[in-house]
């Protein structure tokens, strides 16, 4: 897909195949061109040039109604009761009305709110708005929910709410797809990741994969006493001191194993020595700045969110 | 295919019931008709007052007649009207500032002061007020003289004069007041089946359908408008389009607002009908006892059809207009200016109504109701104060219904870009680029 706006492109030759029942993570920082390419997946947008499909068919008109969407930016009708409001959305999902009251009532007995059901939005607050509006996106039990940036702005009990419906959801047989500039949140819940940078796809894969495919090395350490086996510029590239335990990052075809051995012979006390994966954020910000861009405007930008 | 969806629908319910629910349809609803039978009462009111001060009360005038027989002709000609004239004997002779310095004293409301040569100058004839003429009558007032009562005054003076002057001339035998009635001009509309109408009436109808189409238009404009503020600002019409199309959201926004429109109508419509059955009984009286055979009522039926097909069309119009212009703004500051275009469409034919009710036939108010803009106002309105000839109507009506597609088709367009666009309002190329690729 290729979306332009005026003469800046928002999105370049992106192909994207996100496997039915999987958590699929889009992450990139904001301006990546993750909105866009949701908007074009949803047919809200329509790209200059390439192919969508939703469900195997071009046919999205049809497809909308099997899909729940929660976009970066959401509101609700103030003046409209709760239960109205659910209904009405059901509606535009094509279920009838008596259909959407049901569904609507069930959901809101689920989050806590049910003693609100008659109350106008605007006399909720905003964690009970968020409810209300994450209950909106899945009150017809779609088979694929697209949730842009879906924690942002979230109390964080709302947060946990929301991931523990979503998860039950994927359970039992939805697909997600979730976009999301914080990464640490694609790496604990998606099986597979897309990482766009700069209006391009600079990565695709299972997270296990694209971890793998790294081949670094990192091990985490703590122990007691000398220190002074990490002195070993043949073995060992980087350390990293977190204060409880330090990160290494071995040399290319350095052996960890080789790095116990000096341990121990120096009588260090080794608590835990751990392989580990290099988390998602190392590899994004590598693969990044391999294509020539920078990576401080992820920081930048996931401030603006904050204060946003 | 059929446009209303199961979605456009729940569009149209919603915005409809979120309307009709809210505080301002109760007041406007039963605001208005309170307001007109306030302002009828009123005018009742006033009207019943100026009788009472013109022909419920009797007056007296007094005369001084230095002639010695003016003052009966003048009671003769006043005789059926509220003001009893008699001579003022005790006043004969005595200067204008003598009797005006006595008139408070006087048993008269007013003193007619004649001078003595009054019936031998035909040249200068009679004068009322203030006047230094020698040969002017003078008529003196206790209180403010009702305009009415002077004429009255004015006219029996002037009767009586000429009355006397044919007296003098021998022609005592001749019915003077036969003499003067003077041809009076009654205007009558004929319409084309020859039967006559009251055109002041139908101009005041005319008027007033043009005006209720010009607030109407405007109120519910500006309703479209805020609307769809409203929903760019409060973010949620990405939670929208994600589920239907721009064109269906607009659609149902457009009719479910204007079903309101419709339904507050039919209320006072209701409102009406119940008012003139009530007025025409008498409020105590059956319909039957009444005499009254509602069927004779001769009810313009295809006119109405007519008036409402042009209602609901210009409606349709405006509001695709309205909500195009809605698409292209983010916030309250910039609804005003970026409605004026629209609003002017509206304005300028409203300014034409007077003329075109005036004389509707002319050949530019004739073109002026052919113009899809124009028509729902200056069309209407010419069907109440002439025969619209039948090519005319339906062409009208005709181009009205093709530019409601057309203007529809564009607002359409824009809307689909504008309502995901925030912050600065385009300028007119952006729109055009958004028409084009819409």
């Amino acid at each position: 897909m290729l979306k332009r706006f005026g003469k800046k492109t928002a999105v370049r030759d992106l192909d994207l195949e996100v496997p039915t029942g999987t958590i699929y993570g889009l992450i990139g920082p904001n301006g990546a061109g993750k909105t866009t390419s949701i908007r074009m997946m949803l047919d809200i947008i329509g790209p200059d040039s390439g192919t969508i499909e939703l469900f195997g068919s071009p046919d999205i008109e049809t497809g909308r109604e099997r899909v729940g969407y929660l976009p970066e930016e959401r509101g609700l009708y103030q003046k409209m009761t709760v239960l109205e409001h659910l209904a009405f959305f059901g509606e535009l999902k094509g279920m009838r009305r008596k259909d959407a009251l049901r569904e609507a009532r069930t959901g809101l007995e689920e989050v806590g709110l049910a003693e609100r059901t008659d109350d106008k939005i605007e006399t909720l607050s905003k964690g009970m708005a968020q409810k209300v509006q994450f209950l909106g996106t899945i009150l017809h039990r779609p088979d694929l929910l697209v949730l842009d940036e879906p924690f942002s702005g979230l109390d964080p009990l709302n947060v946990d709410l929301f991931k523990r419906i979503v998860l039950e959801r994927q359970r039992q047989g939805a697909t997600i797809l979730f976009s999301t500039h914080l990464i640490e949140d694609a790496e604990r819940l998606c099986e597979r990741v897309c990482m766009i940078a700069g209006a391009t796809k600079v990565l695709d894969g299972k997270t296990s994969d694209v971890k793998a495919s790294t081949g670094r090395r990192e091990v985490a350490i703590s122990f007691e006493g000398d220190g002074s086996f990490l002195e070993a510029p043949g073995l060992v590239e980087r350390v990293a001191d977190h204060g409880q335990y330090v990160e290494v990052r071995m040399v290319e075809d350095g052996d960890p194993q080789d790095l116990l051995e000096r341990a121990v012979r120096a009588g260090t006390r080794i608590s835990r020595f751990e392989l580990v994966e290099p988390s998602l954020r190392e590899i994004f910000i590598e693969k990044a700045e391999e294509a020539g861009l920078s990576a401080e405007d992820e920081s930048e930008d996931a401030s603006e969110e904050e204060a946003a | 295919m059929n446009p209303f969806t199961p979605k456009v629908r729940a569009v149209m319910r919603r915005e409809f019931m979120h309307r009709v629910k809210s505080k301002w349809f109760l007041l406007s609803t039963l605001g208005l008709p309170l307001l007109i039978v306030g302002l009828m009462a009123l005018s009742i009111f006033l009207a019943l007052r100026g009788a009472t001060d013109t022909s419920d009360e009797t007056r007296s005038l007094g005369v001084s007649d230095p002639t010695g027989f003016v003052h009966e002709l003048l009671v003769e000609e006043l005789r059926s009207d509220s003001i009893v004239a008699s001579r003022a004997t005790e006043l004969e002779g005595a200067s204008v500032e003598v009797a005006q310095s006595r008139l408070a004293d006087s048993p008269f409301d007013y003193l007619l002061v004649l001078p003595p040569g009054i019936v031998d100058a035909p040249g200068s004839g009679p004068a009322v007020g203030a006047s230094d003429d020698e040969e002017a009558a003078i008529l003196l007032a206790r209180e403010n003289l009702p305009a009415a009562t002077e004429r009255t005054v004015r006219n029996a003076l002037e009767r009586s004069l000429v009355r006397a002057r044919l007296r003098f001339a021998g022609l005592e035998d001749v019915d003077a007041g036969e003499l003067l009635s003077g041809a009076g001009v009654e205007v009558v509309n004929v319409t084309e089946t020859g039967e006559a109408r009251d055109q002041e009436i139908y101009q005041g109808i005319s008027f007033g359908i043009a005006f209720f189409f010009y607030l109407i238009l405007l109120i519910y404009g500006q309703m479209i408008i805020r609307s769809i503020l409203e929903e760019k600002q409060s973010d949620i019409v990405e939670v929208m389009v994600s589920s239907l199309r721009p064109w269906e959201l607009m659609l149902g926004k457009i009719v479910g607002v204007g079903a309101v429109g419709l339904a507050q109508m039919a209320i006072w419509a209701g409102i009406m009908i119940a008012a003139t059955i009530y007025g025409l009984t008498g409020g105590a009286s059956t319909l039957a006892e009444a005499g009254v055979d509602l069927s004779s009522v001769a009810v313009p039926w295809g006119t109405i059809g007519l008036v409402l097909a042009f209602l609901v069309l210009g409606y349709l119009l405006y509001a695709g207009l309205f909500a195009g212009t809605g698409a292209t703004i983010s916030n309250e500051t910039d609804a005003q200016q970026a409605a004026l275009p629209v609003t002017m469409l509206i304005i300028l034919p409203f300014i034409a109504i007077q003329g075109v009710i005036q004389s509707p036939d002319a050949g530019w108010a004739v073109i002026v109701s052919l113009v899809p803009f124009f028509s729902p106002l200056v069309m209407t309105s010419r069907l109440f104060v002439t025969d619209v000839p039948f090519w005319q109507w339906t062409l009208s009506l005709g181009l009205l219904a093709l530019c409601v597609l057309g203007s529809a088709w564009v607002a359409g367009r824009i809307y689909r870009v504008g309502i995901l666009m925030k912050g600065q309002r385009p300028n007119l190329p952006e729109v055009v680029r958004w028409i084009r690729h819409g």
